[in-house]
């Protein structure tokens, strides 16, 4: 078909109208560099999947200054509706001001549902937001069904980092206020002909009490040990050049470790070597570059959450444990990775 | 001054196995230990004690079986600690005790300043000290790395981006601190041995309230219900990557990428 036939089609579109009537399933934006950041768009996306079932429309709150422009891009990813609270006073994140605007439109629509991102904004906005109302909390969801006979959200959360999922409901208190995990939704297909007609809210301007006094000048936060690290990089005796070994941990923000046979060619001290007898491991990534992986080494990094094994011997005992596997000399990968991670 | 330091207890994770096959969670050993976050809130309150004096108070952020965490507490330096007596919840429900809580910091007479974790080892839940804030209608500090009392203000360093910021909250205020931000002192011998015989002074700095006179038992009542529970797929192990040496590093960034933690 001609493209620039479809466009025609799609550009007739009109116009998203608003249903009267509150509830619904509001999602408040985050605003990051000026751009709605992307798990808001998720979650407008998720929103959607949930509007269907439970026969609502999707809303969208975007607050900040000079945020006007982006209301559009809501409309794009699935919301019904936007409210825009776009004032000078809101023009970077602070507790009390945005709370203030929230509570008051949410205290006159009656949502059903609302949605935050995990993150800085979110965690510190939903259970002040959840509390004021009323409503019941469930932070950090990576799915969600809806209970249809109670019209409630079934959220699954992750236990211990993602070892198990809870699915946990909030059937009594209202409205269900959650904190959606960045990433764990798909991105919804954005319909650049998709526009309305965001309304504007009223902000009357909160002094916020926490005040930034500046830059912390000096203050280095504790060093994680390294038993507890969430990303190790270690070197074995194969893994040729150990700087390219520094570089891949300080691209992936990882620390740096090895075997036994990276302390005996001096790149490590004893304090950083990876073994039954020496510090055992769970991190959430762990890079093996050039371990064979004997059976101390690998019952001391068999519970990490993410294994990557680069060796160039395809009998190396680390494969069986790794979960992706290289077999090349890591003189020749790590380059290769290297410049993949940064492209 | 009066710090209140919210603490609680997790099953240690070196003690479970889970076995996504099975669906099943296996506790090979049942041991609590305090929350890695509550330590650091309980370390901040200790340093503030011995640098402006204060009255540290130690509360329990759920309703517990036993007061074995709050014995820790008191080893390590806090000054009171009162168990809350009650049903325990079957999910860590922060909606319902907060109720709880802001009577018992109420009938405590108030306090300058409330110390607890910005989030939990299991659930990753941090919604306890905001909730608290919004209770009490104090300002809230959350995610700090270290704290320190001024002036009547707090002063806490916090992450911006990728630096760290000082912010300051008038008090009263509500200050939550992120796991690993300060190393939780040993216990005192002594006390640590008093507390557990219930002989000496300490002793008495161990009171029981029970929750049913802090809040209506309908208030008590569950917000959060289990539904159910999920288990990712078994692990694929060993999964090869061919193709040029671009392909491979293209799917190695991609596959460390979707693993980093966020």
């Amino acid at each position: 078909m001609d493209a620039s036939f479809l466009d025609l089609l799609m550009a007739q579109q009109e116009e998203v109208t608003e249903a009267e009537g509150g509830g619904g399933i509001w999602v408040v934006a985050d605003v990051v560099n000026g751009e709605i950041a992307p798990v808001t768009l998720e979650a407008i996306g998720a929103a959607r999947n949930l509007a269907g079932a439970l026969g609502a429309y999707v809303y969208a709150v975007l607050l900040g200054d000079g945020v006007s422009d982006l209301a559009q891009t809501l409309y794009q990813a699935g919301a019904d509706g936007v409210r825009v609270a776009d004032h000078p006073s809101l023009a970077s994140f602070a507790v009390e001001p945005y709370l203030e605007v929230l509570t008051a439109l949410f205290q006159a629509e009656g949502p059903e549902v609302i949605l935050f991102g995990a993150t800085r904004q979110g965690q510190e906005l939903a259970p002040r937001v959840a509390q004021r109302l009323g409503g019941g909390l469930i932070e950090h969801v990576t799915a969600m069904t809806l209970d249809e006979a109670t019209r409630t959200v079934q959220a699954a959360v992750p236990i211990y980092g993602g070892e198990y999922f809870e699915v946990v409901a909030c059937p009594q208190a209202r409205p269900q206020v959650l904190t959606v995990e960045p990433g764990a939704f798909p991105m919804p297909f954005i319909d650049k002909y998709r526009k309305g007609e965001p309304r504007m809210v009223e902000v009357a301007p909160v002094e916020p009490r926490v005040r930034v006094l500046g830059p912390a000048e000096g203050f280095t936060p504790p060093e994680v040990p390294l038993a507890q690290a969430p990303v190790i990089v270690a070197a074995g005796r194969r893994a040729g050049d150990f700087s390219l070994v520094e570089r891949l941990a300080a691209a992936l923000g990882g620390r740096v470790a090895g075997d036994r046979g990276a302390r005996d060619a001096g790149w490590i001290g004893a304090d950083k070597v990876i073994d039954l007898r020496g510090v055992v491991v769970a991190p959430q990534v762990y890079v093996a570059v050039g371990i064979r992986g004997d059976t101390y080494h690998n019952a001391a990094v068999e519970n990490s959450r993410f294994i990557l094994a680069i060796h160039p011997d395809p009998t190396a005992p680390i494969f069986r444990l790794a979960d992706l596997c290289i077999e090349a000399d890591p003189q020749e990968v790590l380059p290769a990775l290297l410049s993949a991670l940064e492209a | 001054m009066r710090i209140i330091v919210i603490l609680g207890r997790v099953l240690d994770p070196r003690g479970i196995v889970v076995n996504r096959r099975a669906g099943r969670i296996f506790v090979n050993r049942e041991e609590y230990i305090l929350q890695p976050a509550d330590r650091c809130a309980l370390e901040a309150a200790l340093r503030i004690k011995e640098a402006n004096g204060a009255e540290v108070v130690v509360l329990p952020r759920a309703l517990l079986p036993d007061d074995d965490i709050l014995r820790q507490a008191l080893a390590r330096g806090a000054d009171r600690a009162i168990y809350i007596a009650g049903k325990p919840m079957p999910l860590p429900d922060d909606g319902v005790m907060v109720r709880v809580l802001k009577a018992a910091v109420e009938r405590l007479g108030g306090a300058d300043l409330l110390f607890t974790g910005a989030t939990t080892l299991d659930t990753g839940q941090g919604q306890l000290g905001p909730r608290l804030a919004e209770a009490l209608g104090w300002p809230q500090i959350v995610g700090a790395w270290t704290a320190e009392v001024a002036d009547g203000a707090v002063r806490a360093v916090q992450r911006d981006g990728s630096g760290f910021v000082w912010v300051e909250a008038p008090l009263p205020a509500v200050v939550t601190f992120v796991p690993g931000a300060l190393k939780l002192r040993y216990p005192d011998g002594r006390r640590l041995i008093n507390i557990y015989r219930n002989v000496g002074e300490i002793a008495a700095a161990l009171e029981r309230w029970e929750a049913k006179d802090l809040v209506a038992p309908e208030e008590l009542a569950p917000m959060l219900e289990r539904r159910g529970q999920e288990f990712p797929p078994e692990r694929e192990r060993g999964v090869r990557l061919t193709g040029s040496l671009e392909e491979i590093a293209r799917s190695a960034a991609d596959a460390l990428r979707a693993h980093l933690p966020r």
